[in-house]
């Protein structure tokens, strides 16, 4: 077990390392993706949004905002899990420059991940501010989303570094975003109800990361109730035992 | 414990898969030395270096890096050891002193601590001036010395190098050589691997040979060569209708040792122009001869062949 657990010093110290290369870059990597949820909200919210009036008598702005601010910060951890990790490892050869220090693969790992996180975190709290200023948030309860979502952007995090440390080619990553990112996107709940669609959908739903921060983001805007503590033990319960897979798997890769 | 090795392996062994890359191999390096890995690609050079800072498991036998063992005390190994590998691996995100910033960071290096030492450095690389510049608008030789810079910053008490020096041009290789030079002038352990032999007679005080996964000779640069090839080469271009191996009969008691290679007749002796004249050229015409210093390369040569390995 011993070379499972992160020391939380070294983890740390990449954290650092990700967040000094994040300062220099914020301005370019920050605005597409923080575009594209503008844009899902400006063309489904206000475009489609005035021929759906409401959803189970909420507005139709209202109900698909929260959903956004929780698939943006999924998009930003599935990237930087998937590309920015692929490269840090396999390309530049990053990893092995730090596993050289008295760093080890599961500091890298953990480090990754909290940065992976924090980096969703500012995504998501950066189009919070936007659904703010457009007035689809009626809850001060959704100042907790910050942390709430970057909870879900860990166990998105999780999901995407395990697929990064198993595949042998970069090419497989369009699987992973179009059968995998894509589909999470478009059925969690984001954009329409399950109340009308067969009952496997919302199950299969249910084992997906986004789902469960879609029903935390919406709780939160409108005013939470008990459920959303059942979604984030799920989120936490699930980042935290799928953790040894990445490592197991990185250090087979990388220390054989 | 100043007589403590630096590097001890026992029966060091590592398989990948069905693949043997280090099969059994014995060898200690004495402290404050530099200490050789010769052998042609897929010797077990990279491996066992791999396996002594950390990047590859023991597979069997003991290892003790700096008097701990490799397998449990990885984190304290690596926290007293520098690591320049063959692939330049500079985060290039960063600029060349955020690189050795960052490096410092990982080894918790205090920041002012890290500064000066930083500093210190690349004016001992000589890229000082380059101190703000991004890591792709560095040449080969600044990759290489920025590379040698960063395995110094947690003042390592022995640096591994993996083929320092290839790929580069004549001058940046001599100033690579001159900074590795002055770190052994400092009491710090020097273990690196070359293909490049006046690199190794050049800066190596012991070195070993490795072939197929095993070590095939070991000792100092000068003795190997007195002792596998002898004092002078005869490198012989016989002609056609010349029969090599009858020539070699007739020198009997004058070698030390012949080599037949694919162009040319190796013969070693203690005086090669004496044997050259010794040679009767009437019953055995050459078509050209040349007389040299035997090298580290003839005894390179000699122990793995002189066919091409991959």
């Amino acid at each position: 077990m011993t070379d499972v657990v992160p020391s939380p010093r070294y983890a740390a110290r990449v954290v650092g390392r990700n967040a000094l290369v994040f300062s220099k870059l914020w301005k370019g990597a920050l605005l597409p993706q923080f575009l594209d949820p503008l844009f899902y909200l400006v063309a489904l919210g206000f475009g489609l949004g005035t021929y759906v009036a409401t959803i189970n008598g909420q507005d139709y702005r209202d109900f698909l905002a929260p959903g956004l601010i929780a698939s943006a910060a999924m998009w930003a951890a599935a990237f930087e899990c998937t590309y920015n990790v692929y490269f840090r490892m396999n390309e530049t050869r990053l990893y092995d420059a730090i596993l050289s220090t008295p760093v080890e693969v599961q500091d890298i790992v953990a480090g990754d991940l909290a940065w992976s996180s924090i980096r969703s975190a500012i995504y998501g709290s950066v189009f919070l501010v936007v659904v703010a200023a457009f007035g689809l948030i009626h809850s001060p309860w959704a100042l907790l989303l910050p942390p709430l979502v970057a909870l879900g952007g860990l166990c998105m995090s999780v999901v995407a570094y395990t697929f990064t440390a198993l595949i042998p080619k970069i090419d497989l990553y369009s699987y992973f975003f179009t059968l995998g990112i894509t589909p999470m996107f478009l059925f969690s709940g984001i954009f329409f109800p399950f109340d009308e669609l067969p009952g496997f959908a919302e199950v299969i739903a249910w084992f997906t990361p986004l789902y469960h921060s879609v029903e935390i983001a919406r709780a939160m805007a409108t005013g939470p109730d008990a459920l959303v503590l059942v979604h984030v033990a799920w989120l936490a319960v699930v980042s935290a035992a799928l953790f040894v897979v990445p490592v197991r798997a990185v250090r087979r890769r990388l220390v054989p | 414990m100043p007589d403590q090795a630096a590097v001890a392996a026992r029966s060091l062994r590592k398989a990948y898969g069905e693949r043997v890359a280090v099969d059994g191999v014995d060898f200690e390096v004495p402290p404050a030395t530099c200490f050789g890995f010769l052998g042609p690609n897929g010797a077990g050079k990279t491996t066992t270096m791999k396996m002594i800072y950390g990047l590859a498991m023991v597979g069997g036998g003991e290892l003790q890096v700096l008097g701990l063992d490799a397998r449990s005390q990885r984190r304290r190994i690596k926290s007293r050891l520098g690591v320049v590998p063959q692939e330049t691996n500079l985060d290039g995100d960063l600029s060349v002193l955020e690189n050795l910033l960052v490096q410092a960071s990982y080894f918790g290096i205090e920041r002012d601590t890290a500064e000066a030492r930083a500093r210190e450095l690349l004016d001992f690389t000589r890229l000082a001036d380059r101190f703000e510049d991004q890591i792709v608008s560095l040449s080969g030789g600044m990759k290489r010395r920025l590379l040698v810079a960063r395995a110094l910053i947690n003042e390592p008490d022995m640096v591994v190098l993996d083929e320092p020096t290839t790929g580069l041009d004549p001058q940046a290789r001599l100033a690579v050589w001159r900074s590795l030079e002055s770190l052994k002038r400092r009491g710090v352990t020097l273990l690196l691997t070359t293909h490049y032999m006046e690199e190794a007679a050049r800066l190596c005080d012991r070195l070993v040979i490795m072939d197929e996964g095993r070590i095939v000779a070991e000792g100092e640069p000068a003795t190997l060569v007195r002792e596998h090839v002898g004092r002078e080469v005869l490198e012989l271009r016989v002609a056609d209708e010349c029969d090599a191996q009858e020539l070699v009969a007739s020198l009997d008691g004058r070698l030390e040792g012949h080599d037949f290679t694919e162009d040319a007749l190796m013969l070693y002796a203690p005086d090669a122009e004496e044997l050259l004249e010794a040679i009767d050229q009437e019953r055995y015409p050459t078509e050209s001869a040349l007389v040299r210093r035997a090298t580290l390369e003839d005894v390179f040569l000699r122990l793995t062949g002189r066919s091409l390995r991959e």
